[in-house]
């Protein structure tokens, strides 16, 4: 038990006094059952009292005990690991897993679930009252953790284990089986979800009949994060074992996966906590496209639908992740998106964040994104040439300027007529973008007249009409964002 | 003059930003108002078909929004936005489904027996029954609720949908249904509600989702408040049983936080026969979260049980006042205030009065606060003498490190005083606590006494404030102290003064103040000017009132700029 354990007792050292004198501990594996068993060729013939040891101690574990308080049981516990210990080495002979293990599998899995299957605790920094804004680091550990940590690793080898064939495993392997499984992914322990992770992939990997209801519960563990909870502690290890899903998918792909893309990895951008798991969604996202290439336009509209609003952080990420996209695009299939694909980047260029201008101006560094541009150069030309213009000279950022400097060369270069008449366009419709809240207002104001006059006129249609509720003023938040309120670019 | 309405709308929903879009959807309802009935159903509608396929959320959030109020401008042919509002119940976003079925319920209100019958219910089943997209099944569900009174002999077909679904494999499914299943047994009749949803009920209060499981519990109360006493015995009590005993302790939190709302709605016989006892295991269990939970529920839970049960309660009281964990002690003391006052004074002045006491120096400043709000709850419950035990406590908590501990008992003694209104117990007892706001070195705690003052004034009278409370008042003005007490005791006098008779505010008061006129700081100064202000007003003896003016007077050369403010004030009116 300690020697297997060594790796997670140094990292919760001081927490496992749970065995003080285990010198007189039994030899690994019990040399006499090993050897009874040897002799042992058909599953009936298992000697009894080898027979009532493995139940007993079977049963012994499936007991449950708080494991959130060290000072209990402690005998039990001491006990309790010995025997897992035990269990887990006789996985090791094969003749015992052919004639004892494989026939009990019924109560072995009951003996797992009834360990691991359990409300997840919310783990406390202190149980004391600490004062906030204390130092976060991640030392949040599970008491129980060490005391489960054999379970899942026994499970974990069960699984790896070759004896126990298909047929026998999948006839636990439920559906409510599997939900409750992935319900643990929300744990708070890393260590936890690591194991869930692997056993889940084994799982998947062996148990052919049972893939589609798994990846059916997947999904609705993700639809529940997308609609309802909005956070879900393991959504990066679900994703990486959808990871290797998604690579053994045969092309073309069918029409469940195509939906699956759509209804779930795409609309998982829009989540507040994405960026605790984008990595692995962008993997994701990666791996469909180079099975459907045709799904990238798909992504690049949800990118754009979904784009974060005041979190500049995200922003980033989500210009890593269309750059990248892009690139798999066919450009002929990308028309109706250009509008929205250039606007938002002349907004995050003209934004007030450095970071997120920065990122936006390395599109310009991409020779594929450049043929987009070029390909739709009757639009991009009329939208980003006065913009940047505009910002080159004003920006107060003199690195970033000069970039901007340099992309106007670049635009320059690619076209000089179509630079110059967009450059003198009259009423350049697009410099709004970069306009204060002011300008906007006169922009607005020949339909707001309009508004004002029809809304006369329903009043004297039915003297009971209430004026409507428009939402948004211009000194709204959202104007602000838009970089209507843009305190950093003075228009002349 | 006369834009076509319509056409203005399409121009403002070309703009490419999304918040204007937003705007201009909220204006339809002067659209739809201009364009009658017909064109609505011409041109409008289908304008909005063509919006669902590639708008944004936002954008199709405020249409679901705004074809409820079109509804209200067409009510007798509202009908019509139906299945536009289907479509947006199916749609992805959450925000977006939730607002087409308030909507959808809107419509429904102009709608006759007959539409909803032929019409809405079809819809509802077609919502429920649509396999791909478990959206619209959540929103089926959510339709139910409210038009289930009204479906006439659809009645049935409803009920069996809603018991289908209960058994989904779709969790998503089966959470809206536990949500909603109290609210739909609200306008069922008692026989279906005992025939059909109890035996789901049960399923889904066993889910093998915690979250399930947990958002039964709400509707376990709804559901039992329409059963009467032995229908709940036998239906709801095995579940709420169950549900104490549940292994997840999201779901025991869950009972916990609607226990006394609960024990409300099973009535009285059954609470103290049996919610007693399990609500007592509730406010054992093993998660410190469960309990302080519990012991929140607790303070109203038992006003619902009979009186001569309560008894059965102390013994917990006495094991959570030492809870490990300060939230429950903290909220522990809520309730011994509480319980107080329903149970026979010798009883807990016995049992719980000590507890109490050991309370209020608790290490935890809240517990201490908390305890000190109580133990004047308390002291009012038993009587005076009471007092004579507490008094000494919070005389100590009046020294505690802490002010929010402080201003509490503050507040304690003063609902004391005005609760007990009896001048010897208060100036035995309380007077020698209650003076010590002027001491305080936390202002919150000085001016909390003081915004009381005139109510202890008028409970104890003149005599009381213009003999042992003055005095208090001019030892902190003679001592050499910090100016702001002094401030503070200058407010005090102002308040005396409000509340005594002219001869009184000149022989006593205006001496004090006239001296304060002459303070090495200013700032006590141009108080002193306030002050003597509303003397001013009191005084007849015009002599007296010379020189008061005569004093302001002198101050219009001080060297302080705010001084010669207040006192040009002071001599303008």
């Amino acid at each position: 038990m300690q020697n297997r354990t060594a790796n997670s007792k140094q990292t919760t050292a001081g927490r496992s006094q749970v065995q003080p004198n285990t010198t007189t501990q039994q030899p690994r594996a019990p040399p006499q059952m090993v050897q009874n068993m040897a002799r042992v060729t058909d599953p009936k013939h298992v000697p009894k009292d080898t027979r009532d040891q493995f139940l007993k101690k079977i049963h012994f574990c499936s007991q449950p005990y708080d494991f959130n308080d060290d000072t209990k049981n402690v005998k039990e516990k001491q006990e309790r690991s010995q025997y897992l210990q035990e269990l887990f080495d006789l996985l090791k002979e094969p003749n015992f897993v052919n004639n004892l293990v494989v026939p009990h599998l019924d109560l072995i899995i009951e003996m797992i679930e009834k360990n691991i299957f359990r409300p997840l605790p919310i783990l406390k920094k202190t149980a004391t009252n600490g004062e906030i804004g204390m130092e976060d680091d991640d030392q949040l550990i599970d008491p129980a953790w060490t005391h489960l940590q054999p379970v899942y690793e026994y499970f974990l080898q069960l699984i790896v284990n070759e004896q126990p064939d298909v047929k026998s495993l999948k006839i636990f392997i439920t559906h409510s089986f599997i939900q409750e499984f992935l319900e643990l992914f929300d744990s708070e322990e890393p260590r936890e979800r690591e194991y869930l992770k692997n056993i889940l992939h084994r799982l998947y990997a062996k148990l052919v009949p049972r893939r589609k209801m798994i990846r059916k519960a997947i999904n609705d563990c993700f639809y529940t994060l997308i609609h309802e909870t909005y956070k879900f502690n393991g959504a990066a290890e679900l994703l990486d074992i959808l990871a290797s899903i998604i690579s053994g998918f045969a092309v073309p792909l069918r029409e469940e996966h195509v939906i699956f893309f759509k209804t779930v990895i795409i609309p998982l951008h829009k989540v507040q906590t994405c960026q605790f798991y984008h990595e692995q969604l962008l993997r994701c996202s990666m791996l469909f496209l180079s099975k459907d290439p045709t799904l990238a336009t798909f992504l690049v509209e949800g990118l754009l639908r979904y784009w974060p609003f005041a979190n500049s952080a995200k922003e980033v990420m989500f210009l890593n992740e269309l750059l990248e996209v892009l690139e798999v695009c066919e450009i002929s299939k990308l028309e109706p998106l250009i509008p929205k694909l250039f606007k938002r980047l002349i907004k995050c260029i003209a934004g007030p964040h450095l970071q997120v201008a920065d990122r936006a101006m390395c599109f310009f560094e991409n020779d594929y994104f450049l043929t987009i541009l070029k390909s739709y150069k009757p639009f991009t030309f009329p939208l980003l040439v006065p913009v940047i213009a505009q910002i080159a000279d004003t920006h107060w950022h003199k690195v970033l300027q000069e970039s901007l400097n340099a992309l106007k060369t670049i635009l320059k270069e690619i076209d000089y007529q179509a630079f110059d008449k967009a450059l003198n366009t009259k009423d350049p419709k697009y410099l709004y973008i970069i306009q204060d809240a002011k300008n906007q207002k006169k922009d607005r104001q020949k339909i707001e007249e309009k508004w004002k006059n029809l809304t006369k006129q329903a009043l004297q249609k039915n003297p009971n009409f209430k004026e409507p509720i428009v939402p948004y003023s211009d000194t709204h938040i959202v104007g602000e964002h838009n970089g209507l309120n843009n305190g950093n670019i003075t228009i002349l | 003059m006369s834009e076509n309405p319509f056409e203005v709308l399409k121009e403002d929903m070309e703009n490419e930003e999304v918040y204007l879009k937003v705007n201009a959807m909220h204006r339809v309802k002067v659209v739809a108002t201009l364009l009658g009935s017909d064109k609505i159903k011409s041109q409008l509608i289908p304008y909005f078909e063509t919006l669902l396929k590639k708008e944004d959320d936002e954008v199709l959030f405020a249409l679901a929004e705004e074809l409820g109020n079109i509804a209200q401008i067409i009510p007798n042919q509202s009908s019509c936005l139906l299945s536009l509002l289907e479509q947006l119940a199916g749609f992805d976003e959450t925000v977006v489904r939730e607002q087409a079925v308030k909507s959808i319920a809107i419509v429904c209100g102009f709608l006759g027996d007959n539409d909803i019958a032929n019409t809405i219910v079809p819809m509802i089943i077609r919502l429920a029954s649509n396999d791909t997209n478990f959206t619209c099944r959540v929103s089926a569900v959510c339709l139910m609720c409210p038009l289930y009174a009204r479906a006439g002999n659809q009645k049935e077909k409803i009920r069996q949908k809603f018991t289908e679904l209960c058994s989904e494999e779709t969790p998503m499914v089966r959470r809206a249904v536990a949500t909603k299943i109290g609210e739909i047994a609200q306008f069922m009749d008692k026989i279906h509600v005992i025939q059909d949803l109890i035996p789901v009920l049960k399923q889904l209060c066993q889910d093998e989702q915690d979250q399930v499981r947990l958002l039964c519990m709400e509707s376990l109360m709804n559901i039992a408040k329409i059963l009467n006493s032995s229908e709940n015995k036998t239906n709801i009590l095995p579940l709420i049983i169950q549900s104490a005993e549940d292994k997840s302790w999201r779901v025991r939190l869950a009972l916990s936080k609607i226990f006394a709302d609960l024990a409300e709605a099973v009535g009285k016989e059954i609470a103290d026969s049996s919610l007693i006892q399990i609500f007592s295991n509730l406010l054992k269990d093993t998660e410190c979260d469960v309990r302080v939970i519990a012991v929140r529920s607790l303070a109203r839970f038992i006003k619902f049980v009979s009186p001569e049960k309560l008894n059965l309660i102390v013994p917990l009281l006495q094991l959570l006042s030492k809870d490990p964990f300060s939230q429950v002690k903290q909220y522990a003391c809520e309730v011994i205030g509480q319980i107080a006052t329903l149970l026979p004074k010798e009883y807990s002045q016995s049992k719980l009065q000590q507890y109490l006491i050991d309370l209020m120096a608790d290490d935890n400043q809240d517990v201490r606060r908390n305890a000190a709000k109580s133990a004047g709850q308390f002291a009012a419950a038993i009587g005076p003498e009471a007092l004579n035990q507490f008094v000494p406590f919070l005389k100590k908590c009046m020294d505690d490190p802490k002010w929010r501990v402080r201003k509490e008992t503050m507040q304690t003694i003063i609902q004391l005083a005005l609760t007990v209104k009896n001048p010897d117990v208060f100036n035995k007892q309380l007077e020698s606590v209650f003076v010590m706001f002027l001491k305080d070195r936390a202002a919150e705690v000085r001016s909390m006494g003081l915004i009381q003052l005139p109510a202890l004034i008028a409970t104890y009278k003149q005599d009381w404030a213009i003999g042992n409370f003055l005095s208090k008042c001019i030892e902190t003005l003679s001592k050499d102290v910090g100016s702001l007490y002094r401030i503070n005791a200058l407010y005090a006098i102002q308040q005396i003064s409000f509340a005594v008779d002219g001869p009184i505010a000149q022989d006593k008061l205006w001496p004090i103040v006239q001296k304060c006129l002459k303070d090495p700081v200013p700032n006590i100064r141009f108080v002193s000017i306030k002050v003597a202000k509303s003397l001013q007003k009191k005084i007849d003896n015009q002599q007296t009132l010379n020189q008061i003016k005569q004093s302001i007077n002198e101050l219009l050369e001080d060297p302080d700029r705010d001084v010669k403010f207040y006192a040009q004030e002071a001599l303008q009116n």
